[in-house]
């Protein structure tokens, strides 16, 4: 857990203070994504929580822990740290760079290779392909991942993340967005993430933090900035299109699905039931019949269930069919969503999700 | 006689004024690359904030005088600083080492600023932002990174050591400017000529085995990973 007690930051010569009167709280094992335009302090707020950069007033406690005064190079080894260029050593091998602070913490060479070696699985590389490179043999993505690995090494709680996927492409980043999601329901560290991505922000934030010029103006979940922004400021920052962004937290396995059914069952099929033709291993193929609609002449979508809402439009849009069918791991219907379904108001099984 | 005539009769000669001339570039260039990397490392600490004072002001300081002054030292040709140093320090090895020693001092320097210098910044953030100390960081992420500039450095101060020790023949300095300056003031008598020709030709040869001795170095010191 990461608290930050009135810390505030004003740079020799400035009147305006980089980062002002900030109280915050990262829960433990969240996700805690630092937000908002170029020169709002997100940046330098991070580098005051392992005090690359000294707060100028304030108490900055982990854990429990009062860090604001301790020698800054000792608590930095407890910290892991993400940067967006990754800064790997280039004369170091991959495992090497990853051991780096397990070394100077003392761990004994064996425990580092095999920590180099799980890790280097975590992140998706094999180790014995990759852990005697170097890093310029690396592309960005990979090297970006062992940047991750690297501050994953020593185990530390909390990690700090100054943009680290912002150099990368699109599909890459979209990728290791995931994978980082993924990494983070194992290890579940207590992160603090700086973005100026709000789509970013948004996919992979418990809590979003929005700066604006060394304050804070609002730190909810991330529906709540959406939905329900603190000020004009946050309401333009985050800018038209809520309402559609707002869909990617919809997952479709909270939602009620209209029924469908299966050729085998056509007995019943002329009550207002989609009914979907499916193959051999009970994959939907085509639509057998639409209540009110033509059959024969409406693409079959599907979108996995595991996605959200904006899946389901996107896959929609894509094949200009008005309904999508939802299929679970193996493929077989599970249901069906209307595009209606949008504005005429989504059921979710849960109350007040 | 021939020249073949020439050197096979005075191999013995040639073959220890050679090893003369390695053995005072060695050391000297041995002892100039120490101070000049050691003072380099000292004062190489990037710019100081000019608002506030602190010892940073002091290094550069250092920095930037002792680039000037070895300069300087640089445009004094040889022939006379071997000469300045008659008083001081007399005839013979002495002088010479010193003299060259001198010379050795601002290419070395200068590359080890300029390495140290230009080590990209994001990986001496990212080494600080994991916990490495100021003299942790310097020694294991900016000087190895900074070690192909140096040695290049100390490569090509070498080759020009080889040239300037001939000159120190003029104050009874070892090597094979004793070869060189004896068939220049003999010119006309018998084999002067051979003795030029042979002096050149063997500095060539002492370049070229330094040459292929920095080539090994470079590759045993240079990690993959940072190789051009």
């Amino acid at each position: 857990m990461i608290v930050l007690e009135g810390v505030e930051k004003i740079y020799p010569g400035s009147t305006q203070p980089a980062v002002s009167q900030l109280d915050l709280t990262i829960p433990q094992g969240e996700i805690v994504m630092l937000i908002g335009p170029s020169g709002c302090g997100k940046t330098t707020t991070l580098k005051m929580i392992n005090r690359l950069i000294e707060p100028t007033s304030g108490r900055i406690l982990l854990d429990g822990r009062d860090v604001t005064h301790v020698n800054g190079d000792t608590l930095r080894r407890e910290i892991g740290y993400v940067i967006q260029q990754g800064g790997l050593f280039p004369h170091f091998t991959i495992a090497d760079n990853i051991g780096v602070v397990p070394k100077m913490l003392g761990w004994d060479k064996q425990r580092i290779r095999e920590r180099a070696d799980e890790l280097l699985h975590l992140v998706g590389l094999e180790p014995s392909t990759f852990r005697d490179r170097y890093p310029r043999q690396l592309s960005g993505g990979q090297q970006q991942r062992i940047g991750v690995a690297r501050a994953l090494a020593a185990d530390p709680p909390v990690m700090l993340m100054d943009e680290p996927f912002g150099a990368i492409d699109p599909i890459t980043r979209d990728r290791l967005q995931d994978e980082f999601l993924e990494i983070q329901r194992t290890v579940g560290k207590t992160i603090a993430f700086v973005t100026h991505d709000l789509q970013e922000a948004v996919k992979l934030g418990d809590k979003i933090a929005v700066f604006a010029t060394g304050r804070l103006e609002q730190y909810a979940a991330p529906d709540t900035v959406l939905t329900q922004p603190a000020n004009d400021f946050v309401s333009d920052f985050v800018g038209g299109g809520a309402a559609v962004r707002r869909l990617s937290l919809l997952d479709l396995s909270r939602l009620e699905l209209h029924p469908i059914e299966t050729d085998e069952k056509a007995a019943g099929s002329r009550n207002g039931t989609p009914v979907v033709e499916v193959d051999g291993a009970g994959k939907p193929v085509s639509w057998r019949h639409l209540p009110g609609g033509d059959a024969a002449g409406t693409a079959m979508v599907t979108v996995p269930i595991s996605g959200t809402v904006y899946d389901a439009v996107d896959v929609m849009l894509d094949g200009c069919a008005s309904l999508v069918a939802v299929v679970d791991e193996e493929g077989r219907a599970q249901g069906v969503l209307h595009w209606n379904d949008l504005v005429g108001g989504l059921r979710t099984r849960e109350r007040g999700a | 006689m021939n020249f073949l005539d020439y050197l096979v009769s005075n191999s013995q000669q040639i073959f220890f004024l050679t090893q003369a001339h390695f053995l005072v570039v060695l050391i000297a260039v041995g002892i100039g690359s120490a101070i000049s990397v050691v003072l380099g490392l000292a004062v190489s600490t990037g710019e100081p904030d000019p608002r506030r004072f602190s010892l940073d002001w002091f290094a550069t300081g250092i920095r930037e005088g002792g680039l000037v002054f070895t300069a300087a030292l640089l445009t004094v040709p040889s022939l006379a600083l071997f000469a300045l140093f008659l008083p001081l320090t007399g005839l013979g090895v002495t002088t010479a080492i010193i003299v060259l020693t001198v010379y050795t001092l601002y290419t070395v320097l200068r590359n080890t600023v300029a390495g140290l210098t230009t080590v990209d910044r994001a990986i001496l953030e990212s080494a600080r932002g994991l916990g490495y100390s100021r003299l942790r960081r310097l020694l294991t992420i900016q000087l190895p990174l900074a070690w192909p500039v140096i040695l290049n450095g100390i490569r090509v101060t070498t080759l020009i050591s080889i040239s300037i020790a001939v000159v120190g023949a003029v104050v009874q300095g070892p090597g094979l400017g004793v070869l060189l300056l004896n068939g220049i003031s003999r010119i006309g008598a018998a084999n002067s000529f051979y003795q030029v020709f042979a002096g050149t030709l063997l500095c060539l040869v002492v370049a070229a085995v330094f040459e292929i001795f920095f080539a090994i170095v470079q590759r045993l010191t240079i990690p993959r990973g940072i190789r051009v």
